[in-house]
């Protein structure tokens, strides 16, 4: 595959989110605080999130005709507008599975944190390693 | 933990960004950036959301990402909107018997009057950013969710600048934010059999979510009313969601503002421990 500039920038920034998801994931695995475990989990959801949004990119139709957000400015659409939005307009799937993701992920998020709170409460500690050798 | 530990950990996070990159070059995730064509499914939803030529199957909404939430895949949000029910309900389980103590609090709490005032200004401006990111959510970008969550900001700052005590005394309490939200939640319930029940009382088939009429049930919501476009049922679940989305943020956030020691006699002991 020949490498275009466009390409290239775009392949960058994919396998930085692709770093991102494993620097994220090994917060998530190796630290032993129960709080930095949730915030490596809010930057792996986000991490996804923005490689749902990357994915529902386009490549401009033109050099000089970017992208558009799928939103129908005209109303009512002829025929010919609505070829040219299906020809411009960027993949709108994408975009409302992120927008559910994200709000549903602040509240799972919010969740956590009263888990982490109560077991602070409890324990004293937010240490996996203590709270594993717990009895009673 | 054991240093092996961390270089398993730290090897396998590793060959996992190779493989992904791997997998990527090759074209085995089916996608190559960017794409200068978009997916066939894309182009259904970009050809049918608002397309008069075409009215059985469009949304009859220039919005297609609010048309694809609450009309072309209303049931997925419908369950989406379960989990984010059931996780603020836990969150509410958690902190069971714990309640604010009554406490009277003067003019002097909180932050400093300059704080104060530009809070009282910003809040009205949040909640009119929210109210037409929400409502305007079938137009523009925007929508329940993110309208929800931007006004769910209000009162997360006036907890912060004024107290919980001075919410709790202008009537931001839990168990109102539990109605509200209950409230928001059956609204979305009812608008999703809205259709279905006007063809029960005009006597022909209709879907649970349907919107639009469709060429086995012609029957559905108006699109246009009075030359304003108004979405069908996509206004009414906006409005519903944003209501329990603003709601449900509300209430977890005064139940986090809760002080640490009426938390902690519930947590160790006395009358009501766990």
């Amino acid at each position: 595959m020949p490498i275009s500039p466009d390409s290239y920038l775009f392949n960058l920034l994919i396998m930085t989110l692709f770093a991102n998801l494993a620097i994220s994931l090994y917060g998530v695995l190796a630290r032993p605080s129960l709080v930095k475990k949730v915030i490596a989990l809010t930057i792996f959801s986000d991490t996804a999130n923005t490689f749902a949004i990357v994915v529902g990119y386009r490549l401009w139709p033109k050099p000089s005709e970017p992208p558009i957000p799928p939103v129908i400015t005209r109303i009512p659409p002829t025929r010919e507008y609505i070829e040219e939005f299906a020809a411009r307009a960027v993949d709108p799937l994408p975009q409302a599975l992120v927008l559910t993701a994200i709000v549903i992920g602040l509240a799972v998020t919010l969740f956590l944190v009263f888990l982490t709170l109560q077991i602070y409460r409890l324990y004293r500690t937010t240490d996996v390693r203590k709270i594993a050798k717990l009895r009673g | 933990m054991a240093a092996w530990e961390r270089v398993v950990i730290a090897v396998s996070m590793v060959v996992f960004v190779a493989l992904l990159a791997l997998a990527f070059t090759v074209g085995a995730l089916g996608y190559r950036a960017p794409p200068p064509t978009l997916r066939d499914l894309a182009e259904v939803y970009l050809r049918t959301t608002f397309n008069s030529d075409n009215p059985l199957f469009s949304a009859m909404a220039p919005e297609a990402v609010t048309a694809i939430v609450w009309d072309y895949r209303g049931l997925d949000t419908l369950f989406e909107t379960a989990v984010f029910f059931l996780a603020i309900i836990a969150s509410v389980a958690l902190m069971r018997g714990v309640s604010l103590p009554r406490k009277e609090v003067g003019p002097a709490a909180g932050m400093s009057p300059i704080v104060k005032t530009v809070t009282k200004i910003t809040i009205g401006m949040i909640l009119a950013v929210a109210a037409s990111i929400a409502f305007h959510g079938h137009l523009t970008p925007g929508g329940g969710f993110q309208g929800g969550a931007t006004a769910a900001v209000a009162p997360l700052i006036a907890l912060v600048v004024f107290s919980v005590y001075f919410l709790e005394h202008a009537g931001v309490t839990k168990n109102r934010m539990l109605g509200l939200r209950s409230a928001g939640l059956l609204g979305v319930g009812l608008t999703a059999f809205l259709v279905l029940a006007a063809s029960i009382v005009s006597g022909v088939q209709a879907y649970v979510l349907q919107n639009q009429p469709k060429p086995t049930a012609p029957i559905g919501m108006p699109s246009i009313v009075d030359g304003a476009i108004f979405g069908g049922t996509l206004l009414l679940f906006n409005i519903f969601e944003a209501l329990a989305v603003a709601a449900g943020f509300t209430l977890v956030f005064l139940l986090l503002a809760i002080p640490e020691e009426e938390a902690l006699k519930v947590t160790t002991g006395g009358e009501h421990a766990h």
